[in-house]
């Protein structure tokens, strides 16, 4: 039951499909298929968009097409360079990964660890930085490979990549990145003068595209072990038919994101502004995250005396959609704090009261004023509710 | 996960939020560390909730439990809001929450319960009174307080009083903090799951805090018994002083007439105690020290039952108490080492073990971990086994001897209660779980009597009760506390 007139400002855990990216999906939905292996011309046409897709998907993030591997989400991208590149290492035992990261490589660390690899999760500042030194002193001769998430999804921390990558770059350790959040709003360029890393996470939904489309950028020469086993897609690393009409789709947003990025970025952060600074005036609420160097959209707050989800459904019930600490978390593992915000050292009450509200290019300034005014007003109803808050 | 409408209602739109002022009445539930804490603040007059308000600290369905539970009470008599059960809390959320959200309901309906114990707390002066609490009784009718402690025992008792036509209320008593499964944010699990059972049969639920009284008279006589070279028997002075007291004293406060446990236990004219119908359950021997005036308006339903129809009805009616196991241990000791938990409260001295002629034999660590008949843990080589004859505390001795050193004939007992004329004890019962042996018994003064044992008995401890039984053995007379043995 979606509310049409309900205000969206959830866009970190999905972006509304922009209705050109639908508009180049439309012939693929609705025309005759064709599988991309396939030598017949529905096959060579459905394989043809992919490639097409794969190029627009490279030039947003300054790859070469043949570096793209098309998968079914980021969470995939994540597992496969996590699991492929520390299998593709066969006796190195050792893995580096940040605090912060999403549960896809969070999770698919702690699958290598009990498997018996060792692992050292690197600590973070309050802001949620992870510094260079650190990783530096964390990597060792048996160290398969580091991963720290380009921008985290929770609080929107934007790392500093490019040193860290060449921190791992001059070891010859294979480095990661989940920029799954990044891409579309940040310029991302992967050419080894800039960003060095291996391997690189990207998710079309988050950039306007449709859900169940990821990819993963492997740089040429990076040797990354598959994870699915099957007909030998995308290059060997992706096995099963492409998801085309989705890829397609993915393509469509990529090359929209690269030509318009700028402009989001900077109406993103507008919005942004006024959001900080409108709920810095609410007492008690206090922003999660680096001040400055945080994605273009997000805006992460623990809010004084309440908890997350009744903040959250109580905005949805005055028309404003937003998230409780990270979407994926509150749905699927129920009453845990977020590890992203222990690990920058906040408290269980403190995790347990955030809220994420993320822009997205369709957002209006009238909207973000509106929502101020529901947000204050839901704050002091459940502060009202709440023994742990006593209004002065 | 999605919530129901009706939770969304009671998010959007909370009712009786807030406190009252000067309440009767507080109970919190939850921890800020789990997520979620509850409050509930109540004006209590009458036996009536006047005011009932909440707050939550939680998830949207503690929230909406919190609301949806003030609204059912406020208002509301005591007996009607303390049958409110998880069930008629869902139904008032439209069903049941999204998985891994149920906490909620018993979070809530516990923050409430709280509430009502701290009201009666308050007023729990007159059980902690010197002579204990006697109850005045005034109320008439078929009207029944249930002790409950979510085992099957007591729960059968409270159906049968039910169907009986009784109009039952059920208590459960905290009596310390050593309960099982107590986990820091709610209620132990055993009070918990003694409210669902009552709960589940209709039954208004209450909790008392006796924590404070059962320490005073039942804990502290108990270290301190071994201390002094005593064996105490918990269960005896829990119905001497705490049990009854307490449930008179609530069945008072609700206008009630009559109190009800699951001993297995019969009552006789005068009021007199009587053996059970199942003799292996026989609890007599720990019931004698009940006052004669709580004794005249209890009721025992088990003492015509036998255990194993007591398991059948709890299983036809579908009791989930059916399946719990039978608990022997001392309640406050869930480990079993009694002499851990004593050797925590008191000091202990090392000291000699002697023999009857004043040999030393050896040394021990402290006397408290020493009773008498005891035959383990004494660390002497010896050609015949010896067993532990007597502990003296004041010189620190354990003395041994060998088994038939053991046996006495004459039994000094102090502390009396008497439920019918002394003249007609003719048997005496000197152990829980043994036979009554035949006795003479004479008025030594002082409030002593003494029993002549018509055969040598052994393991009789000074501390343990003797209880005296008519000649057809199926009456108690009365009982007292052993406080020396001789032959």
């Amino acid at each position: 039951m979606l509310d049409a007139d309900a205000v969206y400002l959830d866009n970190a855990a999905t972006t509304p499909l922009d209705p050109r990216v639908l508009e180049a999906m439309l012939p693929h939905l609705y025309g005759p298929r064709g599988n991309p292996s396939s030598l017949h011309a529905a096959g060579v046409a459905a394989r043809e968009a992919v490639e097409e897709a794969r190029w627009s998907v490279a030039d947003l993030v300054g790859a070469a097409p043949e570096e793209i591997i098309f998968t079914a989400s980021g969470t995939e991208a994540d597992n496969l360079a996590v699991l492929g590149l520390a299998r593709a290492c066969g006796d190195r035992r050792h893995v580096v990964v940040s605090g912060v990261e999403h549960a896809a490589v969070r999770e698919a660390a702690r699958c290598l660890e009990s498997s018996g690899c060792e692992v050292t999760w690197l600590g973070v500042d309050e802001a949620g930085m992870v510094s260079p030194e650190d990783l530096e002193k964390a990597l060792r001769p048996d160290t398969a490979l580091a991963a720290v998430v380009w921008a985290n999804n929770e609080v929107g921390t934007v790392q500093p990549v490019g040193e860290l990558a060449e921190v791992c770059a001059e070891r010859a350790v294979p480095f990661h990145a989940d920029a799954v959040q990044a891409a579309g709003r940040l310029p991302i360029d992967v050419a080894e003068t800039e960003t060095p890393v291996s391997t690189l996470a990207l998710s079309a939904h988050k950039l306007y595209g449709p859900q169940g489309v990821g990819a993963l950028y492997v740089r040429d020469g990076v040797r990354v072990e598959p994870v699915l086993r099957g007909g030998g897609q995308e290059r060997g690393l992706r096995s099963g038919t492409q998801n085309v009409s989705g890829i397609v789709g993915f393509g469509a947003a990529a090359r929209l994101a690269r030509e318009e990025l700028e402009e989001r970025a900077r109406h993103e952060r507008e919005l942004r502004e006024t959001l900080i600074s409108g709920l810095a005036s609410i007492p008690g609420v206090r922003l999660n995250g680096h001040r400055e160097k945080r994605l273009s959209n997000n805006v992460h707050v623990s809010v004084e005396g309440v908890e997350a989800e009744g903040l959250v459904l109580l905005c949805d019930a005055r028309g404003y959609a937003i998230g409780s600490g990270s979407a994926c978390a509150s749905a699927a593992t129920g009453h845990k704090a977020s590890p992203v915000l222990l690990a920058m050292s906040r408290d269980e009450r403190e995790a347990f009261s955030a809220v994420r509200i993320t822009v997205g290019k369709e957002n209006t300034a009238d909207e973000v004023e509106g929502f101020l005014e529901a947000f204050s007003a839901a704050v002091e109803q459940l502060r009202r509710v709440s023994p742990l808050y006593a209004s002065s | 996960m999605s919530y129901r409408s009706e939770v969304i209602d009671h998010l959007v739109r909370p009712r009786c939020v807030g406190e009252v002022p000067e309440p009767d009445g507080v109970g919190e539930s939850g921890h800020e560390a789990c997520g979620d804490v509850a409050r509930f603040t109540a004006r209590i007059e009458d036996n009536v909730l006047r005011t009932v308000r909440y707050k939550v600290y939680g998830c949207a369905a503690c929230i909406a439990a919190g609301s949806a539970l003030a609204e059912l009470v406020d208002g509301r008599p005591l007996l009607e809001a303390a049958r409110v059960s998880l069930a008629d809390l869902e139904g008032a959320l439209g069903g049941p929450l999204p998985p891994g959200k149920e906490h909620a309901l018993t979070l809530t309906l516990d923050a409430l319960h709280k509430a009502i114990e701290d009201y009666w707390n308050r007023n729990v002066e007159a059980l902690l009174a010197d002579g204990g609490y006697a109850g005045n009784g005034a109320a008439r009718g078929k009207t029944v307080v249930a002790a409950m402690s979510g085992g099957v025992d007591s729960a059968v008792t409270a159906l049968l009083l039910r169907e009986a036509g009784y109009e039952v209320a059920a208590v459960t008593f905290r009596l310390h903090d050593g309960e099982k499964g107590s986990r820091s944010c709610c209620s132990p699990d055993t009070v918990l799951f003694a409210r669902d059972t009552a709960h589940r049969m209709g039954l208004p639920h209450f909790t008392l805090n006796l924590k404070e009284l059962f320490n005073r008279r039942v804990m502290r006589d108990f270290v301190g018994s071994y201390a002094a070279g005593r064996t105490p028997n918990p269960c005896v002075a829990c119905n001497a002083h705490v049990k009854f007291h307490a449930a008179a004293f609530l069945a008072d406060r609700l206008g009630f007439h009559q109190v009800a446990t699951g001993h297995y236990a019969r009552i006789a004219d005068g009021p007199s105690l009587a053996r059970p119908e199942d003799a292996s359950k026989d609890q007599t021997y720990v019931l004698w020290p009940m006052p004669k005036e709580l004794l005249a308006r209890t009721v025992f339903p088990l003492g015509d039952y036998r255990k194993s129809e007591v398991r059948r009805i709890a299983e036809a009616r579908g009791l989930a108490v059916a399946y719990t196991p039978e608990s022997q241990d001392i309640c406050f000791i869930p480990d079993g080492d009694y002499r851990k938990f004593v050797r925590k409260k008191v000091a202990t001295e090392p000291g000699e073990i002697v023999d009857g002629e004043g040999r030393t034999l050896g040394l021990h660590s402290g006397v408290v971990d020493y009773t008498i008949g005891q035959r383990k843990g004494l660390g002497i080589a010896a050609p015949t086994p010896l067993y532990v004859t007597e502990v003296r505390p004041q010189s620190r001795q354990v003395v041994v001897g060998r088994r038939e050193d053991l046996e006495v004939t004459e039994v000094r007992v102090g502390v009396m209660n008497w439920f019918l004329d002394p003249g007609e004890a003719s048997m005496v019962q000197v152990r829980y779980n043994s036979l009554p042996v035949p006795c003479t018994l004479r008025d030594a003064g002082d409030g002593y009597w003494v029993a002549r044992l018509e055969q040598p008995t052994s393991r009789v401890a000074p501390g343990q009760s003797a209880v005296f039984y008519t000649a057809d053995g199926e009456r108690v007379v009365g009982g007292g506390i052993v406080a020396r043995t001789g032959s």
